[in-house]
């Protein structure tokens, strides 16, 4: 058995959002469904400033808005909300999250979403507050909520069922493929609508291709039965490779994708030639670190840091194994982390959406890791998007002037800032 | 309790953070779970901070509440020794009220040197804009000094702050005229103010708060503790601007008479505040005249926003630029009386809300032909097709434009009255293209097979509905020539379709070179996902 790579734990105290953010992409994966957050002004201005920016059309959340004279009440009283919801849409499913202060005051969240549930329209309940959860990790508490709307797959069912929320543009591709291989698919958790969720049952096989919905995977095997395939995670010619093979294993199936792998890299190659010796650093919370760093080490760059909000040991096992060496550490506190940045200087940092421009302003290289989220990076077709992700701001910077970096051009953008001396006269 | 899709204001601590980002020396501490933390988004991508604000989100989690642990202490002797503040502002946060610890007693325990201060606001009976000016007013009264004003006559900027509405170019705007007027500042708090700037505000002769919202409290508090005029007038406009302008120089010679000194400070030409010094230093009076503007005539507009904008500009719109407003309104409700004092004469009946719904219903209503609003009405008129520009926050990235673009001043009229004819006249270029059709926005592409479908919605259709009925794809041979046919099976148009469309025609363009590159006739839906391969995306 390989040694098991060192995990530092540290104390948490990073820039990170919390779980309510992944709505924004969850009510777009599920078109027929709404997401109600019980919460307070904080939780409405959270995702007006986090997911406006994005959404022009009519967003299928809003928040139930705690004002302080609800905060005395035992029970909230939602029906007439719901009933406000159902008269501008006809959702098929309404996922309840609770956030900080309903679970200060313990509202009791199970209780509350039986109450409203009705047979035509469920209501479901999702911990989602920043309490306990963190960023993408509330996306494994919604898919939790939505297995009891899988029906029972009987054992002579044996197909594949993805796990984890990807776009259309990656589930055919991930469909195409299975059907390369001879693999037969049963579907996606989650589908695009709620009544299409995949059979689930013994024969089925579960292939998470998201890092971070262990818990619904885990559950799929202990109350369905499922087996779920233990792989590297389908990212970049190494990972796909091994999700492939792997997947086609619990099939039956011996196949060899070498070639496969081999010719992916040769297409990437110019990537890969300016990665090579590349010194990055991970400080970002998209739980897809892992992978990114494994994929990014095989691409010939060093990974200075690779930090995450958790680590979990079990599902990210192969992951792991790849990662001798490698610094990890979960709950990283970003004051060292900058201190750290600031000596190591690195080529490029995956930061957090609210922490890049400033550690740009600091004349690092960073990124959003969030874009990962974001981006169609996953299979055989996402290996270009993926590279290039890293590569394209090390490109355009170093086509950028020097001397735009002279603290001159940031002079009075930002007023707490000391104020800057220029050293172009 | 209520439904909300969108917030007008910000949260408390929101408002905190604004004010503590535009202050030197100073640090803001959040008692409060991770969640809170997403407000330095809100910095590094509206106001592009190419540093991390003052700001720390102490984090509260689920095991600390079980265990009864909490990490204040710890995060406060980390800052004091990162960033070694004169001043840590803590406060709790919406879940962690709730627990009614006494924050005093910890920050205590902490130890550190650096002078602490636990600013209770509640989250729940004030928000953002209160919440800041509420704390600016504190730390004013808590350190402005006594002290001899300075010799030449100078003013004190009271009320830009970070993310405020084009406040960065508002500050300069001012600047430029009392430079022109001969008139030193003193102080700009809170941009950019340290405590020591707080320390010497009674130096000034005048003080100078154009913004309801923030730091009128303050410089009322400066007036009655040492004496300093205040104008809190608003220069947004000409006539105002030039009022505003006379107004300060009055104070400032009575400034001068109170305290002895020998100046006299009289009104340069006009000229003189132009950009160049020798023109008219704003082209509105002209431009409203013109038969341009004629065209505008009867063009309504409905307002909405915060206090300041929505009375500046609904003034102006109707003064300066002679429209009529079919309706205003404002979501500050602790300030709808003095919006409904200073309207008078320009609109009955004040729609005060902050729901944006009814706001959206009132729209819906009148269908002005320029909504004056914030972004949330933006999305109103996006979904009603009318045309809205934005006069107040909260705003969109698309509001934080590199250049110029002031709202006060002279500079600002300008800015506004430009942003009212282009924000209408595209309007009217609408109207012409729902007279006459596409007007080129959409014109037929033509597809490489022959056909010519017009795109987006019907191109994939027509392009296959005319196509021949398709015979297995050619077993490839080499490739094709560059203008050889190539056509696309129904799968592969429907996963074409799933693309985007803004990048469609480029990704249908490079699928069918690769296609012609390796021999293929007639794209499959295998060929379409191996040929992404090779191209990426």
């Amino acid at each position: 058995m390989p040694p098991k790579p060192q995990i530092i734990r540290e104390n948490g105290l990073n820039h990170s959002f919390c779980g309510l953010v992944s709505v924004g992409w969850l009510y777009q994966k599920i078109k027929d469904s709404f997401f109600l957050i019980l919460g307070t002004h904080t939780c409405a201005h959270l995702l007006q400033n986090t997911l406006g920016v994005m959404i022009f059309a009519r967003p299928r959340f809003a928040v139930a808005l705690m004002e302080e004279g609800d905060l005395s009440a035992s029970q909230p009283h939602l029906q007439e909300l719901i009933d406000e919801v159902c008269q501008e849409y006809t959702p098929s499913v309404i996922f309840l999250l609770s956030s900080c202060t309903p679970e200060v005051i313990k509202v009791e969240f199970e209780g509350l979403a039986r109450s409203l549930s009705r047979p035509d329209l469920p209501v479901l309940f999702v911990p989602a507050s920043g309490l306990d959860y963190t960023f993408s990790q509330s996306e494994d508490t919604v898919l939790q909520a939505l297995i009891p709307f899988c029906p029972v797959a009987p054992p002579e069912d044996k197909r594949v069922v993805f796990l984890g929320s990807v776009n259309e543009v990656i589930a055919d591709d991930f469909l195409t493929e299975a059907d390369r291989l001879g693999i037969p698919v049963a579907g996606f958790l989650p589908a695009d609508h709620f009544h299409d969720m995949p059979p689930i049952g013994p024969g089925t096989v579960i292939a998470p291709i998201q890092p971070f919905v262990a818990k619904t995977a885990n559950q799929l095997r202990n109350e369905r039965g499922a087996t779920v395939i233990s792989s590297l995670f389908p990212f970049g010619p190494d990972g796909t490779r091994d999700f492939w093979e792997k997947l086609a294993q619990a099939f039956g199936k011996e196949i060899d994708l070498a070639e496969r792998e081999a010719a992916a890299w040769e297409r990437i190659r110019e990537h890969t030639d300016l990665l090579k010796g590349k010194r990055v650093f991970f400080a970002t919370d998209i739980l897809m670190e892992l992978p990114l760093t494994r994929f990014l080490r095989a691409c010939g760059a060093e990974v200075l840091e690779c930090s995450t909000p958790y680590i979990n040991r079990r599902f990210l096992a192969r992951e792991l194994e790849k990662l001798e060496g490698v610094k990890l550490v979960e709950q990283a506190n970003f004051d060292r982390q900058l201190r750290d940045i600031a000596e190591l200087q690195p080529d490029l940092v995956i930061s957090n959406i609210l922490s890049t421009n400033p550690l740009v302003g600091k004349g690092v290289v960073a990124k959003w890791g969030t874009e990962f989220a974001f981006m169609t990076i996953h299979g055989w077709t996402g290996v270009n998007t993926l590279v290039g992700m890293f590569t394209r701001s090390i490109k355009r910077h170093r086509q950028l002037d020097p001397l735009g970096s002279d603290p001159v051009w940031t002079t009075g953008i930002m007023p707490s800032a000391p104020k800057v001396i220029p050293l172009v006269s | 309790m209520r439904l909300a899709y969108w917030m007008y204001e910000g949260t408390a601590h929101y408002g905190i953070a604004r004010l503590i980002n535009s202050l030197r020396g100073v640090h803001a501490v959040f008692h409060a779970p991770q969640g809170d933390d997403y407000i330095h988004g809100i910095f590094a991508m509206l106001e592009r901070a190419p540093d991390f604000p003052p700001v720390t989100t102490s984090v509260v989690d689920g095991r600390d509440l079980a265990q009864g642990t909490i990490r204040l202490p710890d995060t406060l002797r980390q800052i004091e020794a990162s960033y070694k503040p004169e001043l840590i502002v803590v406060t709790p946060s919406c879940s962690t009220i709730l627990l009614q610890e006494n924050l005093e007693v910890t920050a205590m325990v902490s130890g550190i040197d650096c002078e602490v201060i636990v600013y209770e606001a509640n989250p729940y009976r004030m928000q953002e804009h209160l919440a800041a000016d509420n704390l600016f007013t504190v730390l004013v009264k808590r350190y402005a000094e006594a002290t001899l004003i300075t010799e030449r006559p100078s003013v004190n900027i009271i009320g830009p702050a970070s993310l405020g509405f084009h406040a960065r170019h508002d500050l300069v705007s001012l600047r430029r005229m009392l430079n022109t007027l001969g008139v030193q500042v003193n102080v700009v708090a809170p941009w950019g103010a340290s405590l020591d700037d707080l320390r010497r505000l009674p130096a000034a002769w005048v003080n100078v708060a154009p913004y309801r919202e923030l730091g009128q409290k303050a410089a009322v508090h400066l007036e009655e503790r040492f004496g300093t005029l205040l104008l809190r007038d608003t220069p947004i406009g000409v006539q105002p601007t030039l009022r505003w302008l006379n107004q300060l120089i009055e104070m400032l010679n009575t400034a001068a008479v109170q305290h002895d000194k020998n100046v006299e400070i009289t009104l340069p030409p006009l000229t003189a505040f132009s950009l160049d010094g020798m023109s008219a230093p704003s082209m509105v009076p002209w431009f409203s005249r013109t038969a341009d503007m004629d065209s505008f005539s009867g063009k309504t507009a409905f307002m909405f926003g915060d206090a300041t904008h929505v009375v500046g500009v609904t003034k102006f719109l109707a003064d300066e630029l002679g429209m009529p407003i079919c309706g205003a309104g404002t979501y500050l409700r602790h300030e709808a009386d003095w919006v409904r004092e200073q309207l008078d004469g320009y609109v009955d009946d004040l729609l005060v809300t902050d729901e944006f719904q009814t706001v959206a219903r009132r729209i819906e209503e009148l269908r002005p032909e320029v909504v004056c609003g914030t972004q949330m009405e933006r999305h109103t008129a996006r979904k009603l097709d009318l045309n809205c520009m934005v006069i107040a926050p909260p705003t969109h990235i698309e509001n934080h434009l590199l250049s110029y673009r002031p709202f006060l001043g002279f500079d600002g009229a300008d800015v506004i009255a430009d942003e009212v004819s282009t924000t209408a006249t595209l309007g009217m270029e609408k109207h012409l293209i729902d007279l006459f059709g596409d007007a080129g926005l959409e014109a037929p592409v033509h597809s490489t097979n022959g056909h010519t479908a017009s795109a987006p919605t019907n191109g994939v259709a027509a392009a296959v509905a005319d196509a021949p009925p398709v015979a297995a794809p050619p077993a490839s041979s080499g490739p094709l020539a560059a203008d050889a046919p190539v056509q696309w099976d129904a799968d592969a148009e429907r996963l074409l379709k799933k693309i985007p469309f803004f990048v469609r025609a480029k990704a249908r363009a490079n699928v069918e070179k690769y296609a012609r590159e390796h021999g293929h006739s007639l794209i499959t839906a295998d060929i379409l996902n191996t040929a992404r391969e090779h191209i990426g995306g």
